[in-house]
C-alpha cells in the first residue's frame, strides 16, 4: 500500500514537472477552462445582481394593492375612494397618531439620458404618500435634503444618478411644461429604489393630470400574517376586488422573469464552451499521454503499476483546470464584480444593478472548471495506464 | 493522388486529435450562429424601419398619453403624408402569464401608413373597417394560438378595464396580417380603436403615439422639428423622430447587446485560435521528416505552404459548417417560442456569409505560422531531427 501511495507521488510529480514541456499546448488548457468560467460566472453574477436588487427591496411587513391582473405597478390603477376603504382594513398597522400607515402612489415613466449608450430610457417617477418614506426601509438622504411637501421638488436614488445623465443636485429638470429641482440623493440599502426619481404625491397627481387616481397602495402590516386578513377583506369588498400581496412577493415575481433569462443563456452558453474547451484538454493530455509514452514504459518495466500512471494524468489534467478556474474566477471577480448596469425590469422603466459575485457562484465554476479536467483527464489516463509496455518502448 | 488527398490524410491521420479539434471549432461557430441570430432579432427593428416614418410620441416618455386632437393637427401639417395613431393595449389571453402584442389603431390610417409592411387581404381590410369588434391578427400569433379568421376571442388587458367593469373585450378576428417583408414580425394584433375608446373606464380621447409618413425622407427633420414646435409648451408636448431612431434607442433599454455577444463570441474565437493553433503547431512539428522527405522528391515551398493552409482550412471547414447549420436549426425552431421575447430570431445569409469567412480565416490564422515554418524547412535539417 505505502509503496503503491509513493509510486503515485513519483509518477503524479514527474506529470507536473513535465508540463513545462508541453508548454503551449498546456496554456492553451489553461486559457480556455478560465475563458469558460469567466463567461458563467458573468452571466450568473448578473443575474445574482438584478435578482438581489429587486429581492432586497421587498418586506415582509410591506402589503402591496395593485389592479387585478396588473401585475406591476405601471399597469396598476386604484380609485381614490378604493383609498379610503384600504385605509379601513384590518391588520394595518397605525401610527402614534392613530392613522393608519399607508401611502398611496403614483407611478409615471419618464425619460433619461443613459450615460453609457446616451440614448433615451425610461425612468420611474414615483409620487409618494405622507408616510411613503416610512414604509420602507434604510431609506437614507446622503446628500441635500428631502423634498418639501407641495413643491416641484425631486430626491433621486443614487443608482439612478449613477448609470443616468442630468439628475445631479441642483439641476432643473422638466417633464412636459413642468420643472422640477432635484434636491437630493437618497439610498436604499442597495434596492430597486435607488433606480427611481421620488416626489410628492399630490403635485405629481397635478402636473401629470391624474387626480383621482393613485397606482398602487402601500400599507404597513402589524405582523406579517395580517396578510390574511387584510387579503380576506379585500376579496368580501365588491368595491375593492384589488391584488394584494406582500412587498416581498411582488418583488420576487418581478425579479424571476429577468433572472431566469439571464440564467437560461448563461449555462447552456458556458457549457458549450466547456465542450469546446474540454476538446482542448483532451487534446493536450492525449498528447501528454504521447509524449511520455518511453517513461511511462520505462516506469512499467521497472516495476511500477499502471494505477500510478493513470492517477498522474488525471492529477495533471485536473491541475490545468483548476488552474483555468481558479484564473477564471479571479479575473471575473476583477472584471465584473461590483460593475453597474442598467436594464428594463418588469416595470417597463430601467432597473440600476451591480453584478454580485458570492463564493457560491465561484464554486460552481470551479466545478465546472474540475468537471473539464476530469473529463479531459479521464480518457488519457486510462490509456497511460493500458500501454503496452514493448509498444511504449520502442515508440 | 493530387493534393488534396494527401491533405484529407493528412488531416485524419491521427483521427481522435482531428476529430476533438472538429469538436472545439463546431461548438465555436454553434455559438456563433446562435449569438448572431440573437443580436440581429434586437436590431431586426432598425432593419425594417422605413426611412420615410417618423414616430410622435409624449416628450416625458412615449408610454404617456396624447390627445386624439394631436392625430387631425398633425395629418394637417405639411410634407405629412398620412398618419396613424396607435395605444398600447397590454393584452393577455386568459391568464396575465400569455401576454399578447395587442395594439387599438383607426383602421382605416393604421392599413394607409403600414401598407408597404403589411399584407391584408381586401376582403379583411374590408371587415376590419365594418366590424367594431373585428380583430386582424399576425400569422405568427395566429399560428402560435392556433386562431383563424371567425373565432372569437376574449381578450383581457393588464391596464384598462371597461366601463361596466369587465376586464376583458371580445374581438372577432376578421383576417391575417401576412409580413411583405421576410424579416418582418408578426406576433401582434390590432383591433379598432374606436371600440376601445368607448368602453375603456379610463383615458378617454388619448391615444398612446403615431406613426406618420413624410412626403420624402429628405423632410423627415424639418416635419419632425415642426410637429415638436406647434406642441410646445402645450400640456402635451411631442418628441418626433425617425422610427429607426426610436428604435434603436428603445433596444438600447434592455442593455448593452452588441457589447455580450462581442465578448462571449470573442471568448469563444480564442479559445479555438489557441487550442487549434497549438495544435496545428504541434502536428507540423511531429511530421518535419515526412516534410523533408516530400521537399526531396521535389515538392516546392509553396505547394507545402498551400498543403499545410489546405489541412487546417479544412478542419476549420469541416467543425464550422455544421456548427453554422446546427445554429440555424435550433434558431428555426425556437422561434415561435421565443416570440415574445425576441421576434425575428433566425440566422439570415449575412449572418452565415460572415460566419463562412470567420471560418476560412480561422484555418488560415491557425495555420499560416506551421506552414511558412514548414515552407523554409530546409532538406537537411529535416532529415536530420528526429
Amino acid at each position: 500500500m505505502r509503496s503503491l501511495l509513493l509510486q503515485v507521488i513519483a509518477v503524479t510529480t514527474i506529470n507536473l514537472k513535465s508540463i513545462a514541456q508541453r508548454l503551449w499546448l498546456s496554456l492553451s488548457t489553461v486559457v480556455a477552462v478560465a475563458l469558460v468560467v469567466i463567461v458563467l460566472l458573468a452571466f450568473l453574477a448578473m443575474a445574482n445582481g438584478f435578482q438581489r436588487t429587486l429581492a432586497g427591496s421587498g418586506s415582509e411587513d410591506i402589503a402591496i394593492f395593485l389592479r387585478g391582473g396588473s401585475q406591476a405597478e405601471i399597469n396598476s390603477t386604484v380609485a381614490r375612494d378604493q383609498v379610503r376603504l384600504i385605509e379601513d382594513a384590518p391588520g394595518i398597522a397605525r401610527g402614534g397618531d392613530g392613522k393608519p400607515l399607508i401611502s398611496p402612489e403614483l407611478y409615471v415613466v419618464v425619460d433619461g439620458v443613459k450615460r453609457s449608450s446616451q440614448t433615451k430610457a425610461n425612468l420611474p417617477l414615483r409620487g409618494i404618500g405622507e408616510q411613503g418614506v416610512a414604509l420602507r426601509k434604510g431609506i437614507t438622504i446622503s446628500e441635500g435634503r428631502m423634498f418639501n411637501r407641495g413643491a416641484n421638488e425631486i430626491v433621486v436614488g443614487k443608482g439612478l444618478l449613477k448609470e443616468f445623465e442630468g439628475f445631479e443636485p441642483g439641476k432643473t429638470v422638466a417633464f412636459a411644461t413642468s420643472r422640477w429641482t432635484v434636491v437630493g440623493i437618497f439610498e436604499a440599502e442597495g434596492s430597486v429604489f435607488e433606480s427611481e426619481i421620488w416626489a410628492d404625491l399630490p403635485v405629481v397627481q397635478s402636473l401629470f393630470n391624474r387626480p383621482n387616481f393613485v397606482q398602487t397602495v402601500r400599507v404597513r402590516l402589524e405582523s406579517p400574517v395580517s396578510i390574511a386578513a387584510l387579503k380576506s377583506y379585500n376579496d368580501n369588498d365588491p368595491r375593492l376586488k384589488l391584488d394584494v400581496k406582500t412587498e416581498a412577493a411582488y418583488f420576487a415575481d418581478q425579479a424571476g422573469q429577468t433572472t431566469d433569462l439571464i440564467q437560461n443563456l448563461g449555462w447552456p452558453l458556458a457549457i458549450a464552451m466547456a465542450l469546446g474547451a474540454l476538446a482542448g484538454a483532451l487534446n493536450t493530455m492525449y498528447s501528454s499521454v504521447a509524449a511520455r509514452a518511453v517513461e511511462i514504459a520505462t516506469l512499467r518495466a521497472i516495476g511500477f503499476g499502471g494505477f500510478p500512471a493513470f492517477v498522474g494524468t488525471l492529477v495533471e489534467s485536473l491541475v490545468l483546470a483548476a488552474i483555468g478556474g481558479l484564473i477564471g474566477a479571479a479575473a471575473t471577480w476583477a472584471i465584473f464584480d461590483g460593475l453597474t448596469a442598467s436594464t428594463l425590469g418588469g416595470n417597463f422603466t430601467q432597473v440600476v444593478f451591480a453584478f454580485q459575485l458570492t463564493p457560491a457562484l465561484i464554486w460552481q465554476g470551479v466545478l465546472l472548471a474540475l468537471a473539464v479536467g476530469l473529463i479531459g483527464g479521464l480518457f488519457p489516463a486510462i490509456r497511460a495506464a493500458r500501454m503496452p509496455i514493448v509498444a511504449g518502448l520502442y515508440a | 493522388m493530387n493534393d488534396f488527398v494527401l491533405v484529407r490524410k493528412n488531416l485524419f491521420r491521427k483521427k481522435l486529435r482531428a476529430g476533438l479539434m472538429i469538436v472545439s471549432i463546431f461548438v465555436a461557430f454553434l455559438i456563433f450562429g446562435m449569438l448572431a441570430s440573437f443580436y440581429r432579432a434586437f436590431t431586426v427593428g432598425e432593419e425594417v424601419a422605413a426611412a420615410d416614418r417618423l414616430v410622435v410620441v409624449n416628450k416625458i416618455n412615449f408610454t404617456q398619453p396624447l390627445p386624439i386632437a394631436y392625430f387631425n393637427r398633425v395629418k394637417a401639417m405639411e410634407g405629412v403624408r398620412q398618419v396613424a395613431h396607435l395605444n398600447w393595449f397590454g393584452g393577455y389571453y386568459q391568464e396575465p402569464k400569455n401576454f399578447l402584442i395587442v395594439f387599438a389603431v383607426e383602421p382605416q390610417s393604421y392599413m394607409d401608413v403600414y401598407a408597404g409592411d403589411l399584407d391584408i387581404a381586401p376582403e379583411a381590410r374590408q371587415a376590419f373597417l365594418r366590424e367594431r369588434t373585428g380583430t386582424l391578427v399576425g400569422e405568427a400569433m395566429a399560428r402560435k394560438w392556433g386562431w383563424k379568421v371567425g373565432d372569437r376571442l376574449p381578450i383581457a388587458s393588464n391596464i384598462f378595464s371597461q366601463k361596466n367593469g369587465a376586464r376583458t373585450w371580445d374581438m372577432t378576428i376578421v383576417g391575417i396580417i401576412k409580413p411583405k417583408k421576410p424579416q418582418m414580425d408578426t406576433n401582434f394584433m390590432v383591433f379598432q380603436y374606436g371600440y376601445f375608446d368607448e368602453t375603456r373606464s379610463f383615458g378617454k380621447d388619448q391615444i398612446g403615439w403615431m406613426v406618420l409618413q413624410t412626403n420624402a425622407s429628405s423632410e423627415n427633420d424639418k416635419v419632425a422639428k415642426a410637429i415638436d414646435a406647434s406642441f410646445a409648451n402645450s400640456s402635451y408636448e411631442t418628441a418626433t423622430d425617425t422610427e429607426k431612431a426610436f428604435n434603436k434607442a428603445f433596444v438600447a433599454q434592455i442593455g448593452n447587446i452588441a457589447l455580450i455577444v462581442t465578448l462571449v463570441v470573442g471568448a469563444a474565437f480564442v479559445t479555438i485560435l489557441m487550442i487549434v493553433g497549438n495544435t496545428m503547431a504541434l502536428t507540423i512539428r511531429e511530421r518535419t521528416r515526412e516534410i523533408g522527405v516530400l521537399k526531396t522528391l521535389g515538392f516546392t515551398g509553396r505547394r507545402i505552404l498551400g498543403m499545410v493552409l489546405g489541412e487546417s482550412v479544412l478542419l476549420a471547414l469541416l467543425g464550422g459548417v455544421p456548427g453554422l447549420l446546427l445554429a440555424a436549426l435550433i434558431a428555426f425552431m425556437l422561434r415561435e417560442n421565443l416570440s415574445n421575447f425576441v421576434p425575428g430570431f433566425a440566422m439570415t445569409p449575412g449572418i452565415a456569409v460572415t460566419g463562412l469567412v470567420l471560418i476560412v480565416s480561422l484555418g488560415l490564422i491557425t495555420g499560416i505560422i506551421p506552414a511558412l515554418n514548414a515552407m523554409r524547412l530546409r532538406i537537411a535539417a529535416a532529415l536530420g531531427r528526429g
